[in-house]
């Protein structure tokens, strides 16, 4: 396992998502998303979701500035989650034609890009 | 009957009716000739949204805005006394533009044709061989731009005497609920931009009516879309001189989409509540600051939206988050992030209507389009706009100063 890829202990199962899922910022997630097929999404979200409440739990215990670099790949992976959600939870099939339009709204600015 | 115990969604008629009912020219929405004058009547003298304090965040903080409708690029600065103020980024010398960042701070700005250099107040401090030339420095100050802050929100206005102060245009209800809302504490945001082949009517119409949300937004608005109120309109309006409000349904039977987006957005909730930011008065209000800015008091997706004209056909919008402090643990930065993709989610599903409108409207074949009683608002800019082009025809062709 790279150094580049791990997760806090605990949460093993998700490393394979890593590479795919956890971009460091807003835009990129949004153009993951995007980027992304049907199937990807559906693996990563049925693998994610049942960790969602744990992820967040295990993070919310220390305060933000004192993540470390692998509790920020996991906030960034449970961040590219919630897009992911969107479309597999809300969108479903029409996914595809959503990614046509949001190529429209360029994100410009993002308060929740990990430094 | 109350808003707490309202089950059945009623048209407010009772506020509405004094707009009457009359179908409406479309020529204003797609000809150039029209957007010629309402650049001239409305958008180079009225109030405008460019910017919030927390870009500005210490003396010799700047942003730089472009505003193409004016040809105008502009510098906001806040001094070294604290003092917000905006200048035209022309160097008084020759006219070339001083600041091609988009943001930043500076301590004096310096233009890179012949080096006059300005202080953050504008005034022209020193410049190369300056006893050459036949001026003073007074006289070459940076040309100045009205600005003032309300709720944290910068508004400039690029008459160069406006009609009337900021707070005066907003009155005193829409000040009071600006500075009582999140936006007025908001110390970050996060946004996006888009441009769209659209008369800026045509598209800031499309975000004042809820006629359309059971449509175009059939599943990201389903929560939204009850037994009593199946199409989610608003519960009722309000008018403020040239500007409206509108109040949202008090959804107490609303439910999620998924477990999951109940988990993320009732941790919000809790995040909001404990800063304060709920309940407030603005929880469920829609104000629109005319001529072309709306913000939305919800304290979750708590955003603006502004529209700035680019040509008669073609409109740029502004999308902003507003937050309240920084993320206090993972959960409010994964809670701000959702929000962030839910709302630009629902705004992307606007873009292809919107612009097939503009395309219809382009052709020329109808000569009036129509507004329903739940379209109020949209019929309110109309008249407010076009009542603003009439008076400026009036006084162009009463001999007053030409534009």
């Amino acid at each position: 396992m790279s150094a580049r890829q791990n997760l806090p202990a605990g949460f093993e199962a998700l490393v394979p998502f890593v590479a795919r899922w956890a971009a460091a910022t807003t835009a990129e997630r949004a153009r993951r998303r995007s980027d992304s097929t049907a199937e990807e999404r559906q693996t990563f979200f049925d693998a994610a979701a049942p960790r969602l409440q744990a992820a967040m739990a295990y993070l919310d215990a220390k305060p933000l500035p004192e993540l470390d670099d692998a509790d920020k790949r996991l906030l960034n992976l449970m961040m590219g989650f919630s897009h992911v959600q969107m479309a597999v939870e809300v969108h479903r099939e029409t996914e595809p034609r959503h990614a046509a339009w949001r190529e429209a709204m360029v994100i410009t600015h993002s308060a929740t890009d990990l430094a | 009957m109350n808003a707490q115990t309202q089950t059945v969604f009623r048209p407010p008629v009772d506020k509405t009716a004094w707009l009457g009912t009359d179908p409406i020219p479309a020529r204003p929405y797609y000809d150039p000739a029209y957007y010629e004058l309402e650049r001239k009547a409305i958008f180079m003298r009225s109030w405008l949204n460019i910017g919030h304090v927390s870009e500005l965040p210490e003396p010799g903080s700047f942003i730089r805005r472009e505003l193409e409708f004016a040809e105008a690029s502009l510098l906001i600065v806040r001094g070294k006394d604290g003092v917000i103020r905006a200048f035209h980024n022309v160097c008084t010398h020759r006219a070339t533009q001083l600041v091609s960042e988009a943001e930043g701070r500076a301590n004096a700005f310096i233009c890179p044709y012949h080096m006059w250099n300005f202080g953050l107040d504008g005034q022209l401090r020193s410049a190369p061989e300056f006893e050459n030339f036949h001026t003073t420095k007074e006289d070459c100050a940076l040309k100045q731009v009205a600005v003032d802050v309300c709720g944290g929100l910068i508004f400039v206005n690029l008459d160069r005497n406006p009609a009337q102060s900021l707070r005066d245009y907003l009155g005193e209800h829409l000040v009071g609920r600006l500075e009582m809302a999140p936006v007025a504490q908001a110390t970050g945001f996060s946004e996006y931009v888009y441009e769209l082949e659209a008369n800026w009517k045509m598209d800031y119409d499309n975000f004042q009516e809820s006629y359309h949300l059971k449509f175009i937004h059939s599943r990201t608005g389903a929560p939204s879309f009850t037994a009593g109120n199946p199409f989610g309109h608003s519960q009722t309006y309000d008018f403020y001189g040239p500007h409206r409000t509108q109040t949202f349904w008090p959804h107490v039977d609303m439910e999620a989409a998924s477990p999951i987006q109940q988990a993320i957005l009732g941790a919000a909730v809790t995040f909001m509540t404990e800063r304060g930011l709920i309940p407030n008065p603005t929880n469920r209000e829609y104000y629109a600051l005319f001529p072309n800015f709306f913000l939305l008091g919800s304290p979750t997706q708590h955003f603006s939206h502004v529209v700035y004209p680019l040509t008669a056909r073609k409109s740029r919008g502004v999308v902003r988050l507003y937050w309240v402090g920084e993320p206090k643990c993972a959960s409010e930065m994964l809670a701000r992030e959702y929000a962030f993709v839910v709302t630009r989610d629902i705004h992307s599903e606007d873009v292809d209507v919107i612009r097939a409108g503009q395309r219809g409207m382009n052709s020329g074949a109808l000569d009036h389009i129509h507004f329903q009683q739940m379209e109020s608002l949209c019929r309110h800019l109309y008249l407010v706009s076009s009542g603003m082009v009439e008076s400026y025809r009036d006084e162009q062709a009463a001999g007053g100063e030409a534009a």
